[in-house]
């Protein structure tokens, strides 16, 4: 499987965090682990590519992180959708949507399985 | 298990940001990494080099720690450039042109008329000497300030090196580009003398400031 251009990587990674989120909080790990599990591995964020751009998400306020005790009893920090953060993710799909519309009218670009 | 949070303090180095906070980003990412590392390790592999395996996944610390300092700060790129490269090299610039004023005017050696006749070229004694003496501090300046503003090894070398730089730009541009418009012209210019000239002001005064800024264009972290 080819990887995926940084560039593109780095855009779809706020909807992604985003639409995890929305389900449910989680820390740094088990976001990156998510990603990867529902995406089959396709879209992958190690620490070099997930902090940053949750901090710049956090900066924003589209996330809250916040210092709470994880099942295995150690502290992790679990990152909290905020109202601002949700009101992002409707036009964040809808962007995405048009822009792989748009791809699948010019080159052909369907889902894959 | 390895405790990733001493080894990502080297590889990361001062972040220069709130110390609550700092303390903060390090614990998470440490926390990132025993995370990960404990899912290498259940596959079997042992918990150094899975430990191993989780720090080399990051193949670039010093981008890595910018592309944090840049989402913390939410500096773009030329805010980063000018803390981190502009403002030390003005700095550097500045002093030792300022120092360079001063030493002519107040400098140890400037009234020691008794050594004229036994020093034929008195400018390197009354000026040029004590200035060479005083750049490594200025090199050294610069060099702190930029590593402190997060600059890499070439940001911390340019800011140090700068007044070197400059006379550099005064002798192979503007020198050249004044003698050519100058109307009343100038018939010979000695290479040789030019050549000398741009080694005691470009050369020479490089010599001391890369010996001030040389520890610290040694990163404190070791290899991560």
């Amino acid at each position: 499987m080819t990887g995926i251009d940084p560039k593109i990587k780095r855009g779809s990674g706020e909807l992604a965090i985003l639409a995890l989120l929305d389900r449910e909080p989680l820390h740094g790990y088990e976001i990156s682990k998510r990603i990867a599990q529902h995406t089959g591995g396709v879209l992958q964020f190690n620490l070099a590519s997930l902090y940053p751009l949750l901090y710049r998400m956090e900066k924003r306020g589209w996330v809250k992180g916040k210092w709470e005790e994880a099942p295995s009893g150690r502290q992790r920090r679990y990152y909290h959708v905020t109202p601002k953060g949700k009101k992002q993710l409707a036009p964040l799909r809808e962007e995405w949507g048009l822009f792989f519309q748009a791809l699948h009218r010019i080159a052909g670009v369907s889902p894959a399985g | 298990m390895v405790d990733h949070y001493d080894h990502l303090k080297i590889c990361m180095g001062e972040l220069g940001l709130a110390p609550d906070r700092e303390e903060e980003i390090l614990r998470e990412l440490s926390d990132h990494l025993d995370d990960h590392a404990a899912t290498v390790e259940a596959r079997g592999i042992e918990g150094g080099v899975a430990a191993r395996e989780v720090i080399d996944g990051v193949s670039n610390w010093p981008e890595f720690r910018k592309a944090i300092l840049a989402a913390e700060t939410e500096e773009t790129m030329m805010n980063y450039r000018t803390k981190a490269l502009w403002l030390p090299a003005l700095c550097a610039l500045t002093l030792s042109n300022v120092l360079l004023a001063g030493v002519q005017v107040l400098g140890p050696l400037t009234h020691l008329d008794w050594l004229n006749p036994y020093m034929r070229m008195r400018p390197f004694y009354t000026f040029l000497i004590p200035w060479f003496i005083l750049q490594p501090a200025v090199g050294a300046i610069a060099a702190y300030w930029s590593r402190r503003a997060g600059g890499s090894v070439r940001h911390q070398l340019i800011a140090a090196l700068a007044p070197a730089i400059a006379w550099l730009g005064v002798f192979v541009l503007v020198l050249p580009f004044s003698i050519f418009l100058d109307k009343h012209g100038v018939n010979h210019v000695r290479l040789s003398a030019f050549l000398l000239m741009t080694a005691i002001w470009v050369l020479l005064p490089a010599l001391p400031l890369l010996l001030g800024a040389g520890p610290f264009l040694r990163r404190s972290q070791t290899q991560c």
